[in-house]
């Protein structure tokens, strides 16, 4: 059980959270296309 | 071990920002994921170190398949290549890394009851240094890395909104402190052995 926590707060709640940084520049990420 | 490997994770993100977080929290849990439905099915198992009481690293896990060393290089490479493609060689041969990573740590804190090829096919010597047998000890390593990569993912998460020229830093804040958050309780119900 502390297993199933550990991946809904790390893959799913943590992903989503992470989704909110700029971690590549909408400059850079125009480069990249 | 649960809590210190997504610490690991975390740390490896901050170094390697254009990877999603959730592809690494996944990958370091890669090897336990694919455990659990092999654990129903009666394939894996566990049972208690005898002369332990149940408890924090008082298990030994029969996880034969999913964390036998070629078995975890394999699923490991299986995880890069179908995960990792869309990011390109890089991404998939770090999270293979990090998948092959969970094989490691668990190395460390597990007694000897991980075999070298699935089902431990030659019958050779089973392999764990035994971190486990000084659960206290265990514990203090498994909360540094969680300290250590959630610290380096608030960082790097926050300055990358710097660099982008974001006027709130608070996502980056929450960020951080969530994985530093989600680590402690894992670690703490873990250790505390307060679910099944």
């Amino acid at each position: 059980m502390t297993f199933i926590l550990a991946l809904i707060l790390f893959v799913l709640v943590a992903g989503v959270l992470d989704a909110r940084i700029p971690w590549v520049s909408d400059g850079k990420r125009e480069q990249e296309r | 071990m649960i809590a210190g490997h997504f610490g690991l994770a975390a740390a490896v993100k901050a170094r390697e920002p254009r990877l999603p977080l959730w592809t690494l929290m996944l990958a370091t849990a890669w090897l336990d994921i694919l455990f659990v439905p092999l654990l129903l099915a009666g394939r894996e198992s566990i049972e208690n170190a005898p002369g332990f009481a149940p408890g924090y690293g008082s298990l030994l896990i029969h996880a034969d398949y999913t964390h036998s060393l070629l078995g975890a290089v394999l699923l490991s490479i299986l995880l890069g290549v179908v995960l990792g493609w869309r990011w390109g060689r890089r991404a998939a041969l770090l999270i293979m890394a990090v998948a092959f990573s969970h094989w490691v740590l668990d190395l460390v804190v597990h007694r000897a009851d991980m075999p070298i090829l699935p089902g431990n096919a030659a019958h050779w010597p089973e392999l764990g240094f035994g971190l486990w047998r000084i659960p206290a000890l265990s514990a203090v390593a498994e909360l540094a890395l969680i300290v250590a990569g959630s610290t380096a993912y608030w960082r790097a998460a926050r300055d990358a909104a710097i660099r982008a020229g974001r006027s709130s830093l608070m996502p980056a804040h929450v960020s951080g402190a969530f994985v530093l958050l989600a680590g402690l309780l894992v670690l703490f119900l873990d250790f505390e052995h307060l679910l099944p």
